[in-house]
């Protein structure tokens, strides 16, 4: 570690398909302990900037780093052992396991074990002994989300975490986010289309369009920012 | 924290399998000194072989997921080179213990290169490597005799036990029911472990298992490096006991039957693939003594199992200990 302000920091990211940028020369920089929500459209290359970042994409150009450390030529697995966690838009679990059996699995890998403390945080604790495919899809979308926050990553890369939830559910995981973000210094990058979730606990906003950083901001900044209207929030939100 | 959670095991805890298990290995051991009959202790000392085998094979559609068109190249290279290191002048004893460990490492390394393929790919090149070692036993006289086969010339006692425990029917059955006890007790051991679960979640959902910190190549080629021993150990006992070797033994005919076996016992179950063996060899004799299409009796039955039992026999038998156990069948 050289002490960077940056918890993670991607810089000059591209990713190509033939002739498409998915991604088109994106710098991004979290600092330590901060929300930070990702939006734009559907193509916007929230995904692949996620990819990028967490070492599942091939074929990129830029430069990642951790804590001012390269983690551009490490794998998944090393970028999960060197403290960086994802969850996905969909749900990804391990189907025929106990919750308790895969979450545990995953605390294996970590330096700390604290599988009964995200158990209980995210009201899994109850449902510990059943296999996964038999529980609600709340559930497992809280399940996923453990997966990722099992051995207190340094950093949480979340993929729509409240897709397919009720606003009610999606408040909840949102409020427990913060909550566990706060209290273990999690740096967060969170991509939402639930600009409630997005604005009730992120400090700042990234807007990608067309694969390109339109905006960044605060909450208050973003919603008043006429492209960022135009391009994605529309005049629904005020 | 509950108290569901803490310390609590990561599974109900399964102790009726073991002692289930432990009796009906000492049940069986009583068999040789029920039953007088050399031909029926003939037919389920092969059965046992057999039975062995299609654990390995089954084992490993359980835990990675793949189904392997060449497992006879286990079995079949540890019988050859039972023959062939003691053809070279080595001891029986290093022989056999090489037998089983020279096609497992083979296996290991053959696994890393090939688990990375997953689907019909990886069936195909298990078929492929099985019939390349069948060609070549069938082509290199010099060797292996080709298709006239080998005698395996064993010395008088092997670790000491006279060798004619090995080729008698009731005391070779005691040697191989106990090693098939054995094999699955280790099985079910293993499978109850962290890396018995790591395999699992690896042949859930390989992607999210590197996402949570775990490399997926390894510990794939690891299981099927024990399926692979496990299909070495049945070639053993098969050349122990007969005392020879033919190509026949590296077909892809035989990876063929023995996969049957897996699926009409269950591959879902430690044990089903088992179960399916003995099934499958009392069928194959029963419905020889009248005809020698046989097969057809074998591939009805398929169809039926697949159809009708799509968890095998071994799932309808769990099924009915647990409703008779006034347990919610799963």
């Amino acid at each position: 570690m050289t002490g960077s302000a940056w918890a993670i920091e991607g810089t000059a990211l591209t990713r190509r398909f033939g002739g498409f940028a998915a991604l088109d020369n994106v710098s991004i920089a979290v600092p330590q302990g901060e929300i930070r929500g990702l939006i734009g459209p559907n193509g916007a290359g929230k995904s692949t900037l996620m990819d990028v970042l967490s070492g599942r994409a091939q074929s990129w150009s830029g430069q990642v780093t951790m804590d001012g450390r390269d983690i551009s030529a490490l794998g998944a697995v090393e970028r999960r052992r060197a403290g960086l966690a994802r969850s996905f838009q969909r749900t990804n679990i391990f189907p025929d396991l106990t919750i308790d059996e895969q979450i545990r699995l995953a605390a294996a890998t970590a330096e700390r074990d604290n599988s009964d403390e995200v158990m209980a945080e995210l009201g899994l604790a109850d449902l510990a002994h059943r296999r996964a495919a038999d529980v609600s899809y709340g559930d497992q979308r809280r399940l996923d989300l453990a997966l990722a926050l099992v051995g207190r990553p340094r950093v949480l890369l979340l993929d729509e975490p409240a897709a397919g939830l009720s606003m009610q559910e999606s408040m909840v995981l949102a409020r427990i986010l913060r909550d566990l973000a706060g209290r273990w210094g999690v740096t967060v990058l969170l991509v939402e289309h639930d600009m409630e979730v997005i604005f009730s606990i992120c400090s700042r906003v990234t807007v990608l369009h067309l694969g390109k950083i339109l905006a960044d901001g605060t909450p208050d900044e973003i919603r008043r920012i006429p492209e960022v209207i135009t391009a994605y929030l529309g005049s629904t939100v005020e | 924290m509950t108290d569901i959670v803490a310390g609590a095991p990561t599974r109900p805890r399964r102790m009726g399998f073991l002692f289930a298990l432990l009796a009906i290995g000492a049940a069986g051991c009583t068999l040789p000194a029920v039953v007088q009959s050399p031909l029926f202790l003939t037919l389920m000392t092969q059965a046992a072989i057999n039975a062995v085998l299609a654990t390995g094979v089954g084992f490993l559609v359980r835990q990675n997921g793949t189904v392997s068109f060449g497992h006879a190249a286990f079995f079949g290279l540890s019988a050859y080179a039972t023959a062939l290191l003691i053809k070279f002048g080595l001891p029986a004893e290093a022989a056999i213990i090489l037998a089983v460990a020279l096609p497992t490492l083979f296996a290991l390394a053959l696994g890393v290169v090939i688990v990375r393929i997953t689907g019909v790919a990886f069936s195909m090149l298990t078929l492929a490597v099985a019939q390349a070692f069948h060609e070549l036993v069938l082509k290199w006289r010099e060797l292996a005799n080709g298709d006239d086969g080998m005698a395996i010339a064993f010395p008088a006692r092997v670790f000491g036990i006279d060798m004619a425990t090995f080729q008698q029917p009731a005391s070779m059955f005691l040697v191989c029911w106990v090693a098939l006890i054995a094999v699955i007790l280790g099985l079910w051991l293993l499978c109850r472990s962290r890396f018995g679960t790591l395999t699992l979640a690896i042949r859930e959902n390989e992607e999210r298992a590197r996402y949570i910190g775990y490399r997926t190549v390894l510990p794939r080629a690891i299981i099927y490096a024990v399926s692979a021993a496990i299909a070495a150990l049945a070639g053993l006992l098969f050349a122990l006991y007969n005392g020879f070797v033919s190509p026949g033994t590296l077909h892809w005919s035989l990876s063929g039957e023995a996969l049957i076996m897996a699926i009409i016992g269950g591959p879902r179950l430690v044990w089903g693939p088992a179960l399916g063996g003995v099934i499958f060899f009392f069928i194959k004799n029963a419905a020889g003594d009248f005809t020698d299409h046989w097969p057809a009796v074998i591939g009805i039955t398929l169809i039926l199992v697949t159809v009708l039992l799509p968890r095998g026999v071994g799932g309808v038998l769990v099924w009915l200990g647990a409703r008779l156990g006034g347990r919610r069948p799963s």
